[in-house]
């Protein structure tokens, strides 16, 4: 909060204010705010790197239209759709049964939410050739102990159908502990004699789960959805290290498109219209998952 | 110790006892497993690493791949990029970021100025990297910063930056105002209340910060595998590397990716409280 009762603003300290955030204006001008007006100038010029004689080609909004042309960015989208929902969908449930199940704040509850930070908090291109190395067809580990009852050998980067769930299993074996955390945080707000009254009352766990439990986390459970939501639009490190977008393009997604014609085929104009109908889609999603969110505080309240 | 019939434990029983056992033992092992494959598959030889079946509990160990990732796959180099990287964002990101967050707690500034804040935070949080990086691309050439590790420590900034005031303007708020006033009646300007008295009144949250902003820069892999080439390689492209163009070198492959993890995976023991306050306050607080 800005306070400033009875405390003399001197002259000298008003020019300070500014300067200390000064720095941080300026990074977010050189790499925010500029590139990002940059990007929309571009997105209405065929521009292509690779030809340096090319002068850049005002066209409109013919690289917009064209995408809606492009079976390569239709499946990108389509391909990153159906990632966003499953990943999303399967790391919210298992996150919450997972949390009330650490939920009793036992030593050994403690220990296990440890082992779970580890890996949300390594980096994602690292967790990706760790799974890249396990799912091998060949060599994989995986495929190994499936053998040890009689299944497989599953294809599981290199089959065009498995490899997109693949890639969902690890995003969830790095984020369902995400979800889990954050619920884990919220369950702690809820006074053990609540659920005592209820049970003297004879209410069943599942009672309880609705009528006690559920609304307590849900505004958490909102907020982590569309975090989650958010963040599976911008998956990149583990689709480039395990699949590359492969096998042909059962895997690409919106990041992994943009950055091949951006910056692989220096598709420059093209690729910027893709960013900024991308900016324009997740505005859109922020505005429904806020509407859900005060309806739900509303409600609450 | 047996647990006590704590409604605590009712809840977390929910689906019975046998069961949450059952699923608590699978994901741990799920998450131990593929960390101890790593672990072990960086000290096989290389006839090792391919054999069938694999060798799950190896006898004896060898160095090898750690000295091949030394000397072939610049490891050094790689390691110095991604340390500097780490921790020149980290600190600053913690300098530049404490001096904005606190002119926007105690100092003289339009309110708006405070709410165009909170909304890029909102606005960061949303909109994936990749969409700008087009244009940094062209930016950071123009610069002559391709290549140049400075060109990811100020990227890195501003990625961090908007979590960093969020969480710093919390700390500064718990400092008591009477603090503030004293020091002003004394005489300090803004910038000696700043560095000499409060400031230090927040240093464990100010280093556990730093420590966030550390491992996310060392994580981060988009932006370094744009800018950069050669000389400015981080370990997280290099190990990338071993994907995308060196085959399946997986002994070296796995040492690296132990170097890769270890240093966070130490980090974060050792702040694992500050780290979890951090993730929740950096979720629930946008």
């Amino acid at each position: 909060m800005l306070i400033s009762r009875n405390v003399k603003e001197t002259r000298k300290d008003r020019i300070l204010s500014w300067v200390f955030i000064m720095p941080v204006i300026i990074i977010l001008l050189v790499t925010a705010f500029i590139p990002l007006g940059y990007g929309l100038v571009l997105s209405f010029f065929k521009y292509k790197l690779n030809m340096p004689g090319m002068k850049p080609l005002f066209i409109g909004f013919d690289n917009y239209i064209n995408m809606f042309k492009d079976e390569m960015f239709v499946q990108s989208l389509t391909n990153n759709i159906t990632f966003a929902i499953l990943s999303v969908t399967i790391e919210v449930v298992v996150g919450i049964v997972v949390a009330m199940m650490l939920s009793d704040d036992s030593k050994r509850s403690r220990l296990i939410t440890t082992i779970l930070l580890v890996p949300m908090i390594i980096a994602p291109v690292a967790a990706g050739t760790l799974w890249r190395m396990m799912f091998d067809r060949t060599y994989g580990v995986i495929n190994y102990l499936l053998s040890l009852i009689h299944l497989g050998p599953v294809s599981w980067l290199s089959d065009y159908h498995i490899a997109i769930f693949s890639i969902i299993f690890v995003d969830f074996w790095q984020f369902m502990p995400y979800v889990a955390v954050l619920v884990l945080s919220s369950l702690k707000a809820i006074p053990d004699s609540f659920i005592d009254a209820a049970r003297v009352d004879g209410a069943s766990s599942f009672d309880i789960f609705g009528k006690i439990v559920l609304p307590v986390i849900s505004p958490v459970i909102i907020i982590v959805t569309m975090i989650r939501f958010i963040d599976a639009f911008k998956v990149f490190d583990t689709v480039f290290v395990m699949t590359q977008g492969g096998p042909g393009s059962s895997t690409e997604m919106l990041p992994t498109y943009i950055y091949r014609q951006g910056i692989k085929f220096f598709q420059v104009g093209y690729s910027s219209a893709s960013a900024i109908l991308f900016i324009i889609a997740m505005s859109v999603v922020a505005v429904l998952f806020n509407k859900l969110r005060t309806r739900q505080l509303r409600r609450l309240n | 110790m047996k647990d006590r019939l704590t409604s605590k434990s009712s809840l977390s029983n929910f689906l019975g006892r046998p069961f949450k056992v059952i699923v608590l033992a699978i994901i741990v092992l799920a998450v131990l497993f593929p960390l101890y494959w790593l672990v072990i598959n960086a000290f096989k030889m290389e006839q090792e690493y391919f054999a069938r079946p694999p060798i799950m509990f190896p006898h004896h160990g060898t160095l090898q791949n750690f000295s091949e990732i030394f000397q072939k796959y610049k490891l050094p180099l790689g390691f110095m990029n991604s340390f500097l990287i780490g921790s020149l964002t980290a600190i600053f990101t913690v300098f530049f970021g404490s001096l904005a967050a606190y002119s926007l707690t105690n100092g003289f500034l339009p309110r708006r100025i405070k709410e165009v804040f909170a909304g890029w935070f909102l606005i960061q949080k949303m909109y994936p990297a990749i969409v700008i990086a087009v244009p940094v691309f062209f930016v950071i050439s123009r610069l002559h910063l391709m290549d140049n590790i400075f060109a990811l420590i100020l990227m890195n900034t501003s990625f961090n930056l908007p979590l960093v005031l969020l969480l710093m303007i919390g700390f500064y708020q718990e400092v008591p105002y009477e603090v503030e006033e004293q020091s002003m009646l004394d005489g300090c300007n803004l910038w000696q209340r700043y560095a000499c008295i409060t400031t230090p009144m927040t240093k464990t949250g100010l280093v556990a910060v730093g420590m966030l902003t550390f491992v996310a820069s060392w994580n981060e892999f988009l932006y370094a595998v744009i800018l950069t080439i050669v000389r400015a390689k981080p370990l997280t492209v290099i190990i990338a590397g071993f994907i995308t163009d060196k085959g399946l070198a997986w002994g070296p492959m796995a040492a690296m990716g132990c170097i890769v993890i270890l240093p966070v995976i130490v980090l974060m023991w050792a702040m694992q409280k500050d780290f979890i306050s951090g993730v929740s306050a950096g979720a629930l607080k946008g």
